[in-house]
């Protein structure tokens, strides 16, 4: 079957304008993305750029943005592509700078990696391999990171804040957050519960939906959120944040607005929301405070979070972190 | 035909801050014959931030939602994409483990309560663009949207995680599209429809969600937008109450208002302006009502 598939070429150094190129193969059934990209290369353009080394999904070099989304070239057949969209367009990846037509410039996926440290540090040498397989379990996914970097491509926050850690990165922060062995959890999650860090992810899920190693990126930064609340490292307005949503369904089953800003921003912050108050007011739109009624069968919410209480507390009495 | 009737979830935003989505959406499906039922004891899903807190205890305050529409023996209806992903997502888990549903299970025997695992939940797009019909909600409508160009805001939380979600397609969605032009109007086509409007870290990192809102809103201006519709009522906090706070962040006029799915059907099927409580948005929208 005769396709196209549409290019976008730039070469930044030359100081030219990107622009979109249609190239003309014949494509058979079962013919990936960077199968039609090797052929070009060799029959059409010899100076199409663009990255790959294992054609098995294992390298993560070839991951490019196909049809509007971050996927691997390797991965990612031609023909289904022209059967749900009619063409194939192939960009490089998003959130990157570009350097040559499919190839980023990945120093800083590389940096942001780099600063959660992706190595164990146990507390001393003898506590190196003890590990059950359930203990494992709880890192196991974060631990398939091919670092393709489709996950940055595709993230909301890293899109308009390039300082945002990412969730590449903080995958691989629960990789050893998680794992039972490590000795400086509590300093990483410090670490990450600064500005920039693992509280400005904006769930979008764009990550966990695109990643092609099924790593859920998104799920590891719930994970170690969690962490960090049980350790008791919430003065910051990310842990506040579920803080406040969590004891606001522990009292009345429902989320209260007026004191879940409160309790985020504290006291001087939530003055500055006073002008914004005001317009929501006059549309009727002022969440109010102290009368929020609350839903029937409060008493089973109150059960069920004494049960997790309880749990908790027996963890701790028994020395276990959660 | 079968009738059509659901357990309601309006979620807490719809209860408060955007009820005219909740008033809009009642009146709308009084119109088109579907029963919704109300849920008095239903709790906060937890909007992903009681997930942050402890998964475990969002698992089973999520079952103990879906425990209740099992007493009524309906499916659930939600007006809230992130209502319906959280409680999706959570009963995903629950149908795919044993163990986790046991684990919901036994903290909601402590409250007396069973879930069988077994439930269902929709959202109003979704019954529109399916269940009720497109075919028949055109039939429905008495004053085509024929003049408005529509920017569809299908946001994060209705497409993905897709796995959980099931309905919708996130790399090439259809059922807000669909819906704008069975009310007569025009969809508009652009990149920032599926991606996130910034609602959930509005209260953590106000920069970066002020500058996402903008981005999204002025993209479909560009596009040539008269307004937005949106099936969820966070992406709707920000894209009108926000909208402010984004033209000084992004030092430029917008302008666009947004309407909740409810109400432009509501106003396609000959709902007043006042029904649908237009005056409630902080946008105007009364240069571009009929």
């Amino acid at each position: 079957m005769k396709i196209k598939l549409k290019i976008k070429r730039s070469a930044p150094l030359n100081e030219s304008e990107p622009f979109f190129q249609a190239f003309s193969i014949d494509a058979y059934e079962g013919m990936t993305v960077l199968e039609a990209l090797l052929k070009i290369a060799d029959e059409d353009d010899p100076t199409l750029s663009f990255r790959k080394s294992c054609r098995s999904a294992i390298c993560g070099s070839c991951a490019m943005t196909i049809n509007g989304h971050a996927r691997l070239a390797c991965n990612t057949q031609i023909l289904p592509e022209i059967h749900k969209f009619g063409e194939v367009i192939l960009e490089p990846l998003s959130n990157h700078a570009v350097l040559k037509d499919l190839m980023v410039d990945l120093a800083p996926f590389w940096e942001k990696m780099e600063r959660v440290m992706p190595y164990l540090t146990p507390p001393d040498a003898e506590n190196t391999a003890k590990m059950t397989s359930e203990d494992e379990a709880k890192i196991d996914k974060s631990q398939q990171c091919i670092m393709c970097g489709s996950c940055n491509s595709e993230c909301n926050a890293l899109e308009i804040d390039e300082h945002y850690a990412g969730p590449a990165a903080l995958a691989k922060a629960w990789r050893f957050i998680g794992d039972t062995r490590e000795g400086f959890a509590e300093k990483r999650l410090d670490k990450l519960s600064t500005e920039h860090g693992m509280w400005d992810c904006v769930r979008c899920g764009h990550c966990t939906q695109y990643c092609p190693k099924n790593v859920a990126p998104l799920k590891a930064i719930e994970l170690l959120r969690s962490r960090a609340i049980k350790l008791g490292i919430t003065d910051n307005h990310g842990a506040k944040h579920a803080l406040s949503m969590t004891n606001s369904i522990k009292r009345v089953g429902r989320l209260d607005e007026a004191a879940m800003t409160f309790k985020t921003l504290g006291f001087l912050r939530s003055l500055g929301m006073i002008p914004f108050g005001i317009k929501m007011e006059l549309h009727g739109k002022m969440p109010l405070p102290l009368i929020l009624p609350q839903i029937d069968g409060m008493d089973e919410v109150k059960a069920i979070f004494k049960t997790f209480e309880e749990k908790d507390k027996n963890k701790e009495d028994s020395g276990g972190k959660s | 035909m079968v009738n059509l009737k659901y357990a309601y979830y309006p979620g807490c935003a719809s209860k408060e801050i955007t009820k005219e989505a909740d008033k809009a959406t009642r009146l709308v499906c009084e119109a088109l014959g579907i029963e919704l039922v109300d849920m008095p004891k239903a709790n906060c899903c937890g909007a992903g931030l009681l997930t942050d807190y402890d998964y475990e205890l969002s698992l089973a305050l999520n079952a103990r939602i879906f425990a209740e529409a099992e007493t009524m023996s309906l499916d659930i209806l939600t007006i809230c994409s992130t209502c319906l992903m959280v409680m999706s997502s959570a009963n995903r888990d629950m149908k795919n483990s044993e163990s986790e549903l046991n684990l919901a299970n036994n903290a909601l025997s402590s409250a007396g309560l069973h879930y069988s695992g077994k439930g269902k939940l929709t959202h109003l797009l979704w019954v529109l663009a399916k269940d009720y019909g497109l075919e028949k909600l055109s039939k429905k409508v008495v004053k085509p949207l024929t003049w408005l160009k529509v920017a569809p805001f299908y946001g994060c939380h209705s497409l993905r995680p897709s796995d959980a979600l099931g309905m919708d397609d996130p790399q090439k969605p259809w059922t807000l599209d669909a819906v704008i032009k069975a009310l007569g109007a025009q969809p508009v086509e652009y990149k920032g429809k599926t991606k996130c409007c910034g609602f959930q870290i509005d209260l953590v990192a106000e920069d970066t969600a002020v500058k996402m809102t903008g981005k999204r809103l002025i993209e479909a201006k560009t596009r040539g937008a008269d307004c937005l519709v949106t099936p969820c009522p966070f992406c709707h906090i920000n894209l009108d109450n926000y909208q402010g706070l984004a033209e000084k962040k992004a030092g430029q006029k917008i302008g666009l208002p947004v309407f909740h799915l409810a109400q432009l059907v509501g106003l396609a099927l000959g709902l007043s302006a006042e029904d649908m409580s237009l005056t409630r948005h902080l946008v105007s929208a009364e240069g571009i009502v009929r």
